[in-house]
């Protein structure tokens, strides 16, 4: 599935322009990561890409087809959003019911819908509350809840928007899980995030923005080398990578091991 | 002679439709000035004592609780949630719980809690504007903080409880949304303010960030406190992991590459001790490199 984006643009009813001619295109199931200052316009380049939004200019391509062709209910089936905020999202009175929308909603027989409510809420760690009512959920489970019923759609395309929020050592142990899941099963996950860490962890590909716009994109190398697309993205690399950096390293770090590789070569090169 | 500004005698709360206590026998106390970091996994209890510290629980959330918290002398149980914000704010996990939904741009949210207060309305714009600057939510002001993005609202619901000037901010995860230069902006900020004398109370995740700013740490378990002292304390404890918690990433990597007992600490814990550490070490091999 190719997701081709040409000219965006979009301006709010209220407000001003919160993307401003966004070009670029994703295919594959790399996992990808958007970082980028608070107001770059992430969330609204997100919800344009299942349609949720709609563009004031420009448009949006998937497999060729225009996303205008066919409504947000249609392309949910092959692109699915995590929202931000899970309150946004969520409206049923179980776990359970949440996760069984969307596949009753496009006709998936009800064996399977229950085959998959047994592995995606242990994907998502949920398994003893499907009987909870979302809204006693913590703000960390609210978040899982959310991405398990899309999930539960399996739609190729994956989209989450700031799941660390709050996660925990284990939490994010998860979501590492979870990404990678998609990765093996041929579906591409876009992740929005402010983490650092996270990111360096788990994406190779990553997307910078900052004032409805695209600085750059590429692999996790080239952008936390790139000083200055980070200071204008309000962005700084993680904590490994800039003690790195800052005691004039020759390879980047990103992981304990590597750093640790890279100093004590640099101890004995004397 | 430091007072003790907030104390926490052997605190217990279970919330009403749970079969667990969410907090089991919390004892603390906090001086003022003090800055104060609590950590530990999801749903350890960090956000409930939060709530307890400002008086929502017990007056606002339905529960049970034991024991006795006093906030300046004041007992949560006995004055109300209003008198006590006087003295104690509380930034909320989720920021969309800060909003009042009453007010249709932030310069209105902002006037919210200080039109409570009966501040006058000229002194009420000057501090708008002091705030909004400090803040970086300028341009935001006449705007509806329902058509905000993430990080913008949460800088919204930090400058609503910053504006009151409580003596004591509770700060519950209150950057998780906000980009990670904006991030550091706002602990600079926090941090004056604990300069100023406000005492500070903040959960957070980021454990680079909690040993570069806190006093004390308090580690969370399944409702109990089973860890606290300095950061170095904490972060050196042999128990930590046990507690799903790891120490900041520059203590990981300095333990790894430096000489047990190379100086009187072989470990480093913020940034700015672990790049003049490997910089001593770089530095100090090359000075022994001929006789190599
Ligand atoms: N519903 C809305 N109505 C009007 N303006 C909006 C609305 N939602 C967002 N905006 C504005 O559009 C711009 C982009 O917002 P967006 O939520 O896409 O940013 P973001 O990159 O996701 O930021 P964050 O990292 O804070 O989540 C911001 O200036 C924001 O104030
Ligand atoms: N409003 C609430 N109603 C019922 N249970 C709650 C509520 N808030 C938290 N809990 C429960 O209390 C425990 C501690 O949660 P919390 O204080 O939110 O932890 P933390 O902030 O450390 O993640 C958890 O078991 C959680 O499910
Ligand atoms: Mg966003
Ligand atoms: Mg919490």
């Amino acid at each position: 599935m190719k997701i081709e984006i040409k000219n965006l643009k979009h301006k709010y009813p209220s407000g001003g322009e919160a993307l401003r001619g966004i070009n670029t295109a994703f295919e594959g199931s790399d996992p990808i990561a958007i970082i980028g200052q608070n107001g770059a316009g992430k969330t609204t380049f997100a919800k344009h890409l299942n349609g949720l939004l709609r563009p004031t200019e420009g448009q949006i391509l998937i497999d060729g087809e225009s996303i205008h062709e066919h409504t947000t209910a249609y392309w949910s089936k092959y692109i699915g959003y995590v929202f931000q905020n899970p309150d946004n999202q969520l409206f049923l009175e179980t776990v359970r019911k949440e996760f069984e929308f969307g596949p009753k909603q496009l006709g998936v027989p009800r064996h399977e819908i229950n085959d998959r409510i047994d592995f995606v809420s242990e994907l998502v760690g949920l398994k003893h509350r499907l009987s909870t009512h979302p809204f006693d959920l913590n703000a960390t489970e609210k978040k899982f809840c959310t991405i398990g019923s899309i999930l539960m759609m399996d739609p190729k395309v994956i989209i989450l928007d700031e799941p660390t929020c709050g996660q925990d050592v284990e939490g994010n142990q998860r979501l590492t899980e979870i990404i990678t899941y998609l990765k093996n099963n041929d579906r591409l996950c876009i992740t929005i995030t402010h983490d650092m860490k996270f990111v360096v962890r788990n994406f190779d590909q990553i997307v910078v923005m900052a004032k409805g716009q695209i600085l750059m994109s590429g692999s996790k190398n080239l952008v936390f080398s790139d000083t200055k697309t980070l200071l204008e993205s309000y962005v700084t690399p993680p904590p490994i990578t800039r003690v790195g950096q800052a005691l004039g390293l020759k390879d980047i770090s990103f992981s304990k091991e590597e750093f640790i590789d890279h100093f004590t070569r640099r101890l004995h090169q004397r | 002679m430091t007072s003790t500004l907030i104390q926490v005698s052997h605190f217990s709360y279970r919330y009403n439709q749970e079969s667990e206590v969410a907090l089991k026998n919390v004892h603390l106390e906090v001086a003022a000035g003090e800055f104060v970091a609590m950590i530990g996994a999801n749903g350890s209890g960090k956000s409930t004592l939060c709530n307890a510290l400002v008086g929502l629980i017990p007056n606002y959330f339905v529960g049970y609780s034991e024991g006795r918290i006093t906030v300046d002398g004041k007992d949560t149980a006995s004055v109300s949630v209003g008198e006590l914000s006087q003295t104690i704010g509380l930034v909320f996990q989720n920021p969309f719980n800060q909003l009042s939904y009453t007010a249709d741009t932030v310069a209105e949210e902002l006037a919210y809690g200080l039109g409570n207060r009966g501040v006058p309305r000229d002194e009420m714009f000057s501090k708008i504007k002091k705030i909004a600057e400090l803040m970086q939510i300028d341009e935001l002001l006449d705007k509806n903080p329902l058509e905000l993005s993430g990080g913008q609202v949460q800088r919204v619901a930090l400058a609503s409880a910053i504006i009151l000037e409580p003596k004591i901010l509770v700060l519950d995860e209150c950057t998780t949304q906000l980009d990670p230069i904006g991030s550091e902006q706002i602990m600079d900020i926090i941090k004056k303010l604990n300069e100023s004398g406000i005492t500070i109370v903040m959960v957070d995740h980021d454990m680079e960030r909690v040993a570069e700013l806190a006093d004390k740490v308090y580690v969370l378990q399944h409702g109990s406190i089973v860890l606290g002292g300095t950061p170095e304390e904490v972060f050196c404890s042999p128990q930590l992991a046990e507690f799903s918690v790891s120490p900041p990433d520059y203590y990981e990597i300095t333990k790894n590459v430096i000489q047990p007992g190379y100086r009187e600490k072989d470990f480093a814990l913020t940034e700015s001790q672990a790049i003049a550490l490997l910089q001593e070490v770089l530095y100090e091999d090359r000075n022994q490199e001929p006789q190599a």
